[in-house]
């Protein structure tokens, strides 16, 4: 691959392009990031108007739909700021969300301007502030439309900005690694690299955070704790996250066969839950067919550590994928 | 200058030739790292440039320099059997210490300030107790060893007036393959002993975080500044950088809200310069600065940063894509590359 580059770099300007990153970030990240800005803008904008759950379950579903399409990608303008953080505080064991909404529920107007809003904590806002606003385990004591509206315009603010970012620089960041005055990426194979760790980090996010946390263990399983469970969200964010990740890994490189085929079994498996917000794990069957769905998470990442790492000429940093 | 102090060491390099770091080039870093299939330890000066580039037989975790002749110790990875002397003059390998039957290194080690004894930081292999190996430098032999009093022992720091720091990670590890055996009761701590091994003081982290682990340490004015690694949920947003001045408690130090998971739970070398506090995670993929009252400054990102190391009133950083930079509170600005994916550490020398 590496001895190959200059003959690539040829054909991208010249005949079809050979598969890449320069074209996952034109033909998916940028697109990506423009359609979660739309997305935002549109919830906002219904949230404008109103604050009732049932007319804002589907902006508000097409919003994180869109996000997911490359949430998983934590580099450039989403780092920026805590965005992603704020856009998806997840897993939150200690709460710290729902207190600071509290607090916000209970305190100053003020604290809902735009401005004021943007300061407040990561926890209380995003996806996550919005869907324990728009589905509570228990009627709310006060008017949460203040607080919805704000978060909404927030979350759509945050959308803005980093699409903005991505075309108004980062793209480039990435399109010139290894040219003069780029101080980001001093080589193109070190952009492969990155991308190549950000898939193999959400791969090990997927197996251990969304899928390993409501399935606890055997004798304790824990689907309280899945993702987005009070949206019945839990299994699409996982299945929109493998389907980005597969579409991320045949962009870069369409010689891997392999990771693909894993890709394809485990959102196979993940369709055919049929558990939404991963109730099942209560079972034994259910747990089980969890599990086999968290196993099929991690085999992708072991084809990727091999085959993709291998067909990218990259791999996890010599530092980071050892510990010390 | 021509002192008299200076024309009479000259004089005694005439007839008695020491051997210096002048005599390797002067180099202000020692770096181990990799290179295609082959481990290497370079020494380099303070623009990131290549002095010297010598040979290593294994994977090395850190090396100890010698403060006034031009000696490298490289330590074995853990569970480590063997730890090279090597000239840096030559790349000749002077001694190979092996640590007693049922004794393993355990990454580190410190010179005394005259550089006649030097402290490695060791662990029985069964239990992982921690101990303190004690050699002489002339023919590095065994001459004893001190209690750590903790647990799984990492970094060892010499203070200005001669006391010494372990961080005693807490880690039980399984004595073939690093296997951690204690999470859930893990309790690390840190150690002051005196020049002669004499328990002064012992700093434990509040109950909360006592999966904490302690591993490495950066001299500040009044005492170390500590780098630690969470072993205990990933969701939790604990403070891996603690500040410690003996007969006090120590001092947590949390980043800013907005970067309070960019570490990955995981800090991978410190240092201290320029009144702050510089903090590298290679999972996270940044270093992060912070004033040396324990404020948080700022964090650049760069995939698989893990050396840092004091340059001027900044910091030197290494990376494993090869890359040497500068941080400073403005920028992390590029210095220098070698075809070298650099090791955990950047060892300053002379200091």
């Amino acid at each position: 691959m590496r001895l190959l580059a200059p003959l690539a770099a040829l054909a991208l300007l010249s005949g079809p392009a050979l598969a890449d990153y320069p074209q996952a970030v034109k033909d998916r990240l940028l697109p990506g990031y423009a359609e979660f800005d739309a997305a935002a803008a549109a919830l906002a904008e219904k949230a404008a108007q109103s604050c009732d759950p049932a007319t804002l379950a589907d902006p508000f579903n097409a919003a994180w739909d869109a996000w997911l399409a490359v949430g998983w990608l934590r580099l450039g303008p989403v780092e920026d700021q805590g965005r992603a953080l704020a856009i998806s505080f997840w897993p939150d064991p200690k709460g710290l969300g729902a207190k600071a909404q509290k607090a916000l529920l209970a305190g100053d107007q003020a604290l809902l301007t735009p401005e004021a809003f943007a300061e407040q904590s990561v926890a209380a806002r995003g996806f996550f502030g919005l869907e324990r606003l728009l589905y509570p385990a228990e009627a709310p004591a006060q008017d949460t439309c203040p607080l919805i509206r704000a978060t909404a315009a927030d979350l759509a603010r945050m959308a803005a900005e980093i699409d903005a970012a991505w075309t108004g620089g980062y793209a480039n960041v990435l399109l010139t690694a290894g040219e003069p005055g780029n101080t980001t990426y001093l080589s193109r194979p070190e952009v492969r690299q990155a991308l190549f760790t950000q898939i193999a980090t959400a791969l090990e996010t997927l197996k251990d955070q969304r899928l390993g946390r409501p399935l606890g263990t055997f004798d304790k399983p824990r689907p309280d704790l899945a993702e987005a469970r009070a949206s019945g969200r839990s299994a699409r964010n996982v299945v929109l996250t493998l389907v980005a990740l597969r579409h991320m890994t045949e962009v870069l490189t369409p010689d891997a066969p392999q990771t693909l085929a894993a890709f394809d079994r485990a959102i196979l498996l993940a369709r055919g839950l049929n558990d939404p917000a991963f109730a099942g794990a209560a079972s034994p069957g259910g747990w089980l067919k969890l599990q086999i769905l968290q196993q099929s998470v991690d085999f992708i990442r072991q084809k990727a550590l091999d085959e993709l790492a291998r067909e990218l000429d990259v791999d996890l940093g010599f530092n980071a994928a050892d510990g010390d | 200058m021509a002192t008299r102090r200076g024309f009479l060491a000259g004089l005694a390099a005439l007839t008695l030739p020491v051997p210096s770091w002048a005599d390797a080039g002067s180099p202000d870093y020692l770096a181990a790292g990799k290179t295609g299939d082959s481990f290497v330890l370079y020494g380099l000066d303070g623009a990131g440039k290549s002095l010297f580039s010598l040979p290593l037989p294994a994977r090395g975790h850190a090396a100890a320099a010698h403060p006034t002749r031009p000696l490298a110790v490289a330590f074995a990875r853990r569970p480590g059997t063997f730890a090279l002397v090597l000239d840096c003059r030559t790349g000749e390998i002077a001694h190979r210490l092996a640590p007693p039957e049922g004794r393993q290194f355990n990454g580190h080690g410190a010179f005394s300030e005259d550089g006649s004894l030097l402290m490695t930081s060791e662990v029985v292999a069964e239990g992982s107790a921690g101990r303190v190996g004690l050699w002489e430098t002339r023919g590095f032999t065994r001459i004893g060893e001190w209690d750590s009093h903790g647990i799984g022992p990492h970094d060892i720091k010499r203070l200005a007036d001669g006391r010494i720091v372990i961080a005693n990670g807490g880690i039980q590890t399984d004595p073939g393959d690093r296997t951690k055996l204690n999470l859930p009761d893990m309790r690390p701590n840190l150690a002051l002993l005196s020049a002669d091994g004499a328990l002064l003081d012992l700093a434990e982290l509040p109950e909360d975080l006592h999966q904490n682990s302690i591993r490495h340490l950066a001299l500040t004015g009044t005492g170390v500044a500590f780098a630690m690694q969470w072993e205990g949920d990933a969701a939790d947003p604990v403070p891996l950088l603690g500040l410690w001045s003996p007969g006090t408690a120590p001092i947590l130090c949390q980043a800013a809200e907005d970067e309070m998971f960019t570490m990955q739970g995981y800090a991978g070398s410190i240092a201290c310069a320029g009144g702050m506090v510089a903090l590298t995670s290679p999972k996270g993929g940044a270093v992060m600065l912070f004033a040396e009252d324990g404020s948080y400054l700022v964090t650049h990102r760069r995939a698989d940063l893990a050396g840092v190391a004091p340059l001027g009133d900044g910091f030197m950083a290494s990376d494993g894509a090869g890359g040497l930079w500068r941080a400073d509170q403005d920028a992390l600005t590029p210095l220098a590359q070698e075809a070298v994916a650099w090791d955990n550490h950047l060892v300053p020398v002379g200091v």
